[in-house]
């Protein structure tokens, strides 16, 4: 007959000992067998830690048409060719930006935007995080700013035009949909981080008034 | 017998068309009548073979909208669904050439439409969500003898036609007052359309590219939207969404109740919800009490922006018409609010809209909304107001909040009353419209119809 205190131990390592679990853990092994030895020794000396992020991993969503999801925050990874010349151009443009994109506010949804260059300047590393569904504002930007998505994607091998109605096949055909995405505040929209700014300072101003 | 125009007021200001109206189906751009009357049916092809002597019998009936802005009789427009097309025996590179959402269906998209829940397919009325509806047919009228003349030229159209069968009909209109089961005067906001051949009324803003309605003219980006093939198909036709919502009058009523003590709270918080007083008076141009001979005025009761109420101390930023049409507003995300509008046509049933109405057994009455909205692009615009101005409130910097008439409510929701000193936020805000059916039909244009009609074996 158990002691309370072994029952509850038990009810307590329930869940690491959950047949989902087991299988991963066994899964890992199975795939980490011809990792270098280090690796090999970190899974073993590391497998508390990992049963307890296994046991409390959640699903990822999908952003719509491609790309992943958590809560509001939706990621949009491509690895584009450059056009002839395409990568010289968009250096020189970035650059005059300062090395910053400060154009990104007027779109309210992008959280980053990453230009990185790859392969001797054959290829761009294009990454985002934005708030929504992938499809929902692009029609938006093809009326609103059509310019600067020309003048950014002119450089790309192919580009049809921010006006073709293949642009978005495009974006799409490029893009590579993230394996994992984790995201610190899920429910945080760009907006909504905005309107918490002004909250908080005016609660600081308020209970220093009243402080 | 006064025409459409009187009843309605619509401008007379007329401009010369530049759209072809002789080919574009009347309803497109024919208003609503008021009063009005008529009747959705929704039939399916049981037998292919019967499909296009179907089209051939109903396609002289089917009014243009040529001079629309006069005509004051009854008229029948004809829309087709995807499993439409395909049952008439369209050719595969045809029905190819369709958006993947109309191809797919209402149903199948309602993870884009958010349609989940009480509203998920699997719980809508049988004769929605199965690929059964294949041709609806819908016929309006302003007057109730009209309507029954019209009708009757209908029966025989389709009375013992085998082959062809009714999977839904439904009387709609004759409402006193032409409110809704909300007991709101609605519709009154539509989009003015390029080259329709009036000028738009106050309120309505710039007149829109034709092409973001009818396929075929440049729409707002400068280019034509998408068309299907071949040319004759698609030319001069449109979408229309049809989508059909069983209103919880008892909730609603109840809901008032809760959060208001006296009859004048309740209205001014239904305003708040709605947007409008239910004369149609919007609350930015009457914020305190309802204003019915503006309400009733069709060149007074939609003239307004939101310029004047930058913090929505007047229209809060979640009621119902500054989320379907935010104008001017500033919203937290870029957006172009002319591509994202709906020609919409309507229509109430069931009885009327009984203030007194609490129970639960009064949310089953049968009683609601056909939602019908027409556009070039409608399924696009229809899942995206589902998924950002519907069923969202990021676009106002609403957090979580949803429309309050037709969102799809969670536990807890919450509806935010901008207010002197604090924002009221209201707790209790139930799903009052429920979804029971819906799907995407294509509008052909008149050629398209008879081509439809004619063409294949």
């Amino acid at each position: 007959m158990q002691t309370q205190g072994q029952a509850k131990a038990q009810k307590e390592t329930a869940p690491e000992q959950s047949p989902i679990v087991q299988q991963k853990i066994q899964r890992l092994r199975e795939l980490y067998a011809d990792a270098p030895e280090l690796g090999r020794v970190a899974l073993e000396k590391g497998l508390p830690n990992l049963t307890r992020e296994l046991v409390a991993a959640t699903g990822t969503q999908n952003a719509g048409r491609i790309g992943a999801r958590q809560g509001k925050v939706s990621e949009l990874t491509g690895i584009i060719p450059f056009a002839n010349g395409g990568a010289k151009r968009l250096r020189g443009l970035l650059q005059a930006l300062e090395g910053n994109f400060r154009g990104g506010d007027a779109v309210g949804t992008l959280h980053d935007m990453r230009f990185v260059f790859l392969d001797n300047d054959t290829k761009l590393l294009f990454a985002t995080a934005y708030d929504g569904d992938w499809d929902a504002y692009i029609d938006d930007f093809v009326t609103k700013i059509p310019d600067a998505m020309d003048l950014l994607f002119c450089n790309i091998e192919g580009w049809p035009g921010i006006h073709s109605p293949s642009a978005k096949d495009f974006i799409a055909k490029h893009q590579i949909a993230a394996e994992a995405w984790y995201v610190a505040s899920p429910n945080l929209t760009v907006a909504e981080t905005r309107r918490l700014e002004q909250v908080g300072k005016a609660v600081d101003e308020f209970l220093e008034k009243i402080g | 017998m006064s025409s459409i125009n009187e009843s309605t007021g619509l401008g007379v200001a007329r401009s010369s068309p530049t759209l072809d109206l002789n080919e574009i189906q009347a309803t497109v751009l024919r208003q609503r009548p008021a009063p009005y009357f008529g009747t959705h049916v929704l039939f399916r092809i049981d037998d292919p073979k019967a499909g296009r002597p179907f089209l051939r019998r109903l396609a002289p009936h089917v009014d243009s909208a040529a001079g629309w802005w006069d005509s004051a009789d009854p008229w029948l427009a004809v829309g087709i669904s995807y499993a439409g097309l395909a049952t008439l025996g369209l050719p595969q590179e045809s029905l190819q050439s369709f958006p993947e959402a109309f191809r797919v269906g209402m149903a199948a998209r309602a993870p884009q439409l958010r349609d989940e829940g009480v509203n998920d397919p699997k719980n809508w009325e049988s004769s929605y969500g199965n690929g059964q509806v294949h041709i609806g047919i819908s016929a309006f009228s302003n007057s109730e003898e009209q309507w029954r003349s019209i009708m009757g030229i209908a029966r025989e159209l389709y009375a013992g036609f085998s082959g062809v069968s009714i999977v839904a009909m439904q009387d709609f209109g004759a409402q006193p007052g032409d409110l809704n089961s909300l007991g709101y005067k609605d519709g009154i906001d539509q989009p003015a359309v390029e080259g329709s051949g009036v000028e738009p009324l106050p309120g309505q803003g710039r007149p829109i590219k034709a092409g973001e309605f009818v396929l075929g003219y440049p729409g707002e980006a400068g280019v034509p939207l998408p068309m299907p093939q071949p040319d004759i198909l698609g030319r001069n036709g449109t979408y229309v969404g049809f989508r059909k919502y069983q209103t919880r009058v008892g909730s609603f009523n109840r809901f008032l109740q809760a959060h208001g003590n006296t009859e004048e709270e309740r209205e001014l918080l239904a305003a708040k919800l709605v947007g409008r007083w239910r004369s149609g008076a919007p609350l930015v141009l009457a914020p305190q009490a309802d204003n019915p001979a503006l309400g009733a005025d069709p060149h007074q009761n939609n003239d307004f922006n939101y310029s004047a109420d930058p913090r929505g101390r007047q229209a809060p930023f979640g009621c119902h018409i500054r989320r379907m049409n935010p104008r001017d507003t500033q919203l937290t995300r870029l957006t172009d609010v002319n591509i994202h509008r709906l020609i919409r046509r309507g229509t109430t049933y069931g009885p009327p809209y009984d203030k007194s109405a609490v129970s639960e057994a009064d949310d089953e009455v049968p009683r609601g909304a056909y939602f019908l909205f027409i556009s070039a692009r409608a399924m696009s615009t229809i899942e995206f107001l589902q998924q950002e101005w519907i069923n969202e409130g990021n676009f106002m910097g609403l957090g979580d909040e949803r429309d309050p008439i037709i969102g799809l409510q969670e536990e807890g929701a919450t509806f935010t009353i901008p207010r002197d000193p604090v924002r009221r936020r209201v707790r209790g805000i139930e799903t009052f419209n429920v979804l029971r059916g819906g799907e995407y039909f294509f509008m052909p244009s008149l050629s398209a119809l008879k081509w439809l009609a004619d063409s294949g074996n």
